[in-house]
């Protein structure tokens, strides 16, 4: 039973609210050269990131059930668990116990990157659920990273939470650790969605979950998530969970599209695009509702996927859409250190395997280097994700002004047609005359244009289509 | 087993790789003795010990040169298999396989392909049991059942005095029965019905004697009766082949000609020529020459098949065998060439053609940077098959390529089929034509063989058309009579002929233009028929003809390789058809694509393909970006793929899916 009435206590002072921005920090730090103000246009960037990662990720598997949809590495805890009132500790679940030493040993076997400290500006606890961990155990994962690489002052420190899976008193908890920003996983706000996606919740846990989490003190960041293009799902249905998901304010709000993934059990069950799902037309409708409903609340389309008031872009997700480097630990999670990319196993006898090797020193990348063009396909494809875009004269200066050109020239058709945005140096708009005129020699070429970006939500919804083309000239 | 691996030849090795193993008769071919020395023949000492000194034995008198014709599956390949196990010239009841007519070519179009060519040794010992009875040399010398061989069928009759007309007892006539006999007729055989599978429940062999009688004048005294199957009746028919075919005319004592039947390449021994000699004798070691290029030859090898290449060094008057000489490629040996002893001057043999192409279609490697693996395995195959045409052309939307000329569809398909099976080449074929006559205003002509190549608008002003007709010949029971011949309208066929050759079954003949045909005719003859129609052709003349090049645009541009000629009438229709099968094949772009069908600058069949809405992956999860990436370095792949006229990418599939439209509908 989740109780709503708390006292107002906590054993460490409220956090502040994050530092507001006025627009995500500009694309500028891929790859090398930013960080090196010494280099040339013509001098190739190092072959790695040079910084520190200053974010993390941690991947806590445990779920009570898998989700229809769900293909992530994670762990079946089965129904008893969950409930677990926040303070019985005896009650722990030996399997999260042995999970969370792992982390620990991970945490502990892996060096940092830097000798002088960068400390972490974002932590991520993601899943999974998340939730099912006792906070506890969430601090002592919080304490080994602060211990390991360091906590910045006001580290942005989020975690994933499922309705009905916590009380005010976990999350207050949760808080007291350092814990600043909740994803809340509802989902839908349809009893019949909620059951057909094989979720452990149903629409009045969403309520109650909400309510825990808006009166939470300390807490001011945090963010919904939504599912469009669900089984049965219809206009009215998906317009009545961004009305709802609007009238509980959140900060930040991700609305993902359903994928339909081989294995899962909708991957059984279903054909995209066929009946009970929704056509490429019905979906594509979806999303532009989100997008417009969504922007007439308030909130900026400021990702894909990702909506936000003014300030409240997730800091630990613009690390990943601006090629920065990151830590993770845990089952199945993928790290970005030294311009290495690696996935760990995602069976947790694997994992563990791989924690020992790690800890023996026995462990080395075997997955090469990502080389430039890896680096370049990366921005890209990271870049054009966000409505910041492609910031072009810093792809120019690690990737040559050529590169550069030949995807302008290949956008050419598509900033017409208006799936794609040139913008100049104040971020105006350019009519796309002007956008060719630019194109027209390498000289002139970035004199006008400045950034390039998917429109919203036109674009955004191409973006495979556009984004696979701008493969198509970086690596042909 | 190897034997009959070596057998399986084909006119001008066509078919040669489809279905044989070739390493089989590799071994067969290096090991001769091995295989045959086990077993002693009959008739020989020890068979494929054959020497030069035997044949002399054989003068022309005591020479036979016969083949066998018939419709497929009457039993030819049967009956070649009685015929040679009968004299011992391949072993009885070892399983021998049907070889013949395996291919999938031949059975989807009901076709034959391969032929076989053997030597045998006969002694008579039916009409007296005398053991003094003389022995013959009987050359069986198959030929392919298909018009697109027409030309090599009459190269092989030509070397012929006889044929065996085999007749299914139970089916009767048939569309190739008819044909053949005629090829035979005009090449002066004396022919020998052979009227088999009388065992079966419903043979009929007097029905069968009437509608000879009807259609040739052949007496019904003079048909044979045979079982290929249980062998009955089969002892009459080599006596018949001594008795009522005339031995091979020609000069012992000339200087040696002899006319080129078929050639072959082999990896080891280079070119093989089996070949009919005429005049004199031919030695290994002789100095011989080609009428038709001019160029002389050692003879390096000469013999026999029997069955297998069987070395005689020696070949007399009115023999048939083989002969190698360093030809390096079968474009030195082109069939019904004579050749002849060098230095000599001589008459060539009549009849010599070049190969006449009838069909053409661009050849284009199915992933671009593959043109040079396809540009190889089309050189290495008409290496074996000098028949086919080959010219480099370029396309906007399919980049370079080769424009081929076959002698026929099944040619041509038979060619595809060897490049994707021995070659592994992918290939994009466009849509077959026919050689077509423009003639302009001021009396110029043109033989059009690739329709992109034909301005759309021409400067010069189009004053007549040309195409090729073939004549054709249907057999079908009478009931299907009215859907046939609403079939042959449609396809703008012009009725010759309406004969019932007997109670049940009519024959139609035709003449059809040969566009006609080319694509989906016999498949929809053989479905509005329930499969009972059988059909042949023959080439025919041109005739002038109402004819227009028909370009297909997307988003404006034309697609050279996909502009067709179409007789003016049907444009509409052919129109309407490809446009919408492109409709189908061509996926959704981020822009809206017309596709168009013209005749010059009018549109006569339009669609449009509405962009796509959507093809994002709103999910980007804990920094596994690896998937995604993965992803879309798929779809980048698949659009490499796709072949790209303007700003529109057309998959491959399109290409081929174009080929499945009929032209005639
Ligand atoms: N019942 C019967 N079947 C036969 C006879 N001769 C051939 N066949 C069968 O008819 C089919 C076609 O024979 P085949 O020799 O391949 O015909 P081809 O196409 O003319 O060469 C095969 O299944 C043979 O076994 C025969 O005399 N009687
Ligand atoms: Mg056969």
């Amino acid at each position: 039973m989740l109780r709503l009435a708390f006292p107002l206590v906590s054993h460490l002072p409220p956090r502040k609210p994050p530092p507001i921005r006025q627009r995500p920090p500009p694309a500028r730090r891929y790859a090398a050269s930013a960080a090196t103000t010494s280099s040339t246009p013509s001098s190739p960037p190092p072959s790695h990131p040079p910084l520190p990662p200053s974010s993390a990720y941690v991947h806590l598997p445990f779920c009570r059930k898998r989700c229809h949809y769900c293909d992530f590495p994670i762990v079946a805890l089965g129904s008893s668990s969950g409930t677990t009132p926040s303070r019985g500790e005896a009650a722990d679940d030996p399997r999260i116990v042995d999970y969370v030493r792992l982390l620990l040993r991970e945490v502990a076997a892996t060096r940092p990157v830097s000798e002088d400290g960068v400390p972490l500006e974002t932590v991520f606890f993601g899943g999974g659920t998340p939730s099912l961990v006792p906070p506890r155990l969430v601090a002592a994962v919080l304490d080994a990273l602060r211990g390991r690489f360091g906590l910045s002052a006001c580290p942005e420190v989020s975690i994933e939470m499922d309705p009905g899976t916590f009380d005010a008193a976990r999350l207050r908890e949760l808080v007291g650790v350092g814990v600043n920003r909740v994803s809340l996983g509802v989902q839908a706000f349809q009893e019949d969605l909620l059951r057909a996606c094989g979720r452990a919740h149903g629409v009045k846990e969403v309520h109650e979950a909400v309510g825990i989490v808006t009166a939470c003190e300390g807490l001011q960041n945090w963010s919904m998530d939504l599912i469009s293009s669900l089984p049965n799902q219809t206009e009215e249905m998906w317009e009545e969970s961004l009305r709802c998901t609007v009238d509980a304010r959140p900060t930040h709000i991700s609305v993902y599209d359903l994928q339909i993934e081989q294995g899962t059990k909708f991957g059984q069950m279903y054909t995209p695009g066929v009946f009970p799902l929704p056509s490429d037309t019905e979906s594509a409708n979806f999303y532009k509702i989100a997008s417009k409903r969504l922007s007439e609340a308030g909130y900026n389309h400021y990702e894909i996927s990702s909506y936000c008031k003014s300030g409240y872009e997730c800091k630990h997700n613009l690390t990943y859409w601006q090629n920065r480097p990151f830590y993770a630990f845990g089952l199945g999670s993928a790290s970005y250190i030294n311009g290495v990319r690696y996935s760990r196993p995602r069976r947790m006898k694997e994992y563990a395997e791989w924690v020992q090797e790690l800890e023996d020193g026995t462990w080395s990348h075997k997955s090469r280097s990502s080389d430039m063009k890896d680096m370049a396909l990366d921005v890209v494809m990271l870049s054009l994700r966000t409505a910041w875009g492609l910031d072009l004269q810093s792809f120019s200066k690690s990737f040559g002004k050529s590169l550069a050109l030949s995807l302008c020239n290949t956008f050419k058709p598509f900033v017409e047609s208006g799936l794609v945005i040139a913008m100049d140096m104040e971020r105006q708009a350019l009519p796309h005359i002007d956008f060719e005129l630019d194109l027209q020699n390498e000289g002139d070429f970035g004199s006008r244009v400045a950034f390039i970006r998917l429109s919203d939500p036109d674009g955004f919804l191409l973006s495979n289509e556009l984004i696979s083309l701008a493969f198509g000239i970086i690596s042909p | 087993m190897a034997g009959a691996a070596v057998l399986r030849r084909s006119a001008r090795g066509i078919a040669r790789h489809i279905a044989a193993a070739p390493s089989l008769s590799r071994n067969a071919l290096q090991q001769p003795e091995r295989l045959l020395s086990s077993q002693a023949s009959p008739e020989h000492g020890a068979r494929g010990a054959v020497s030069g000194s035997e044949l002399a034995l054989y003068p022309p008198e005591r020479v036979r040169n016969f083949s066998i014709i018939a419709h497929v599956d009457h039993g030819k390949s049967t009956l070649a298999d009685r015929l040679l196990e009968l004299t011992g010239t391949i072993q009885k009841g070892h399983g021998q396989p049907q070889y013949l007519d395996k291919l999938q070519v031949e059975r989807e179009r009901g076709i034959t392909v391969k032929a076989q060519t053997a030597t045998m040794f006969y002694r008579n010992t039916t009409a007296s049991q005398d053991s003094d009875a003389p022995r013959y040399l009987l050359n069986l010398i198959d030929t392919p059942g298909h018009v697109d061989f027409s030309y090599e069928v009459s190269r092989s009759l030509a070397a012929c005095q006889g044929a065996l007309l085999v007749v299914d007892a139970a089916q009767g006539v048939q569309a190739q029965t008819i044909a053949n006999f005629y090829l035979a007729f005009e090449s002066n055989l004396s022919i020998i019905p052979v009227i088999n599978k009388i065992d079966q429940p419903t043979a009929d062999p007097d029905n069968v004697k009437d509608q000879l009688k009807r259609l040739f004048d052949i007496d019904p005294s003079e048909a044979l009766l045979t079982s290929a199957k249980t062998g009955k009746g089969l002892e009459h028919v080599l006596p018949a082949v001594i008795e009522r075919i005339p031995s091979p005319p020609g000069k012992c004592d000339s200087p040696v000609r002899m006319l080129l039947l078929d050639s072959y390449y082999d990896e080891y021994k280079g070119v093989i020529c089996h070949v009919a000699v005429v005049d004199g004798a031919l030695r290994k070691g002789d100095k011989i020459a080609s009428a038709a290029t001019g160029r002389a030859y050692e003879v390096l090898d000469v013999g026999i098949m029997h069955p297998e290449l069987t070395p005689t060094g020696v070949l007399y008057t009115g023999q048939v065998g083989y002969v190698i000489s360093g030809m390096r490629s079968t474009k030195e040996a082109r069939i019904g060439d004579t050749l002849h002893q060098a230095k000599s001057i001589v008459e060539p043999l009549p009849g010599f053609k070049p190969a006449k192409h009838m069909v053409f279609s661009g050849l284009y490697p199915a992933d671009g940077s593959d043109f040079e693996a396809l540009s190889h395995a089309i050189e290495k195959l008409t290496c074996n098959d000098a028949s086919v045409s080959v010219t480099k052309e370029s396309s906007n939307a399919l980049g370079m390529g080769f424009r081929c000329g076959f002698l026929g569809l099944l040619h041509m398909d038979v060619f595809h089929q060897r490049l994707e099976q021995e070659y592994g080449a992918q290939v994009i074929s466009t849509i077959p034509t026919v050689p077509y006559i423009f003639e302009y205003g001021d009396g110029s002509k043109v033989q059009v063989e690739n329709p992109a190549a034909l301005a759309s608008n021409p400067g010069k002003r189009i004053t007549a058309c040309w195409e090729p007709t073939v004549i054709a010949t249907i057999i079908i029971p009478s009931e299907y009579v009215g859907p046939v011949i609403m079939l042959c309208s449609e396809r703008r066929g012009e009725q010759l002929e309406y004969t019932f050759i007997d109670a049940q079954r009519a024959m139609l003949k035709y003449r059809l233009p040969l566009k006609e045909i080319i694509v989906d005719f016999y498949n929809e003859l053989k479905g509005i028929t329930s499969g009972y129609a059988t059909f042949d052709y023959e080439d025919s003349e041109y005739e002038q003809s109402d004819l227009v090049k028909m370009d297909i645009l997307l988003n404006g541009q034309p697609v050279d390789a996909m502009a067709t000629i179409v007789h003016n009438q049907k444009a509409q229709r052919v129109g309407r058809e490809l446009v919408e099968k492109l409709k189908k094949f061509i996926e959704r772009q981020m822009f809206e694509i017309t596709i168009q069908a013209a005749i010059g600058s009018k549109v006569i069949a339009r669609e449009t393909l509405s962009a796509m809405r959507k093809n994002v992956l709103a999910k980007c999860y804990g920094g596994d970006i690896t998937r995604k990436k993965k992803l879309l370095e798929k779809q980048k792949e698949g659009k490499k793929r796709m072949k790209r006229v303007g700003s529109v990418d057309i998959p491959q599939e399109a290409f081929h899916e174009l080929l499945k439209v009929s032209n005639s509908k």
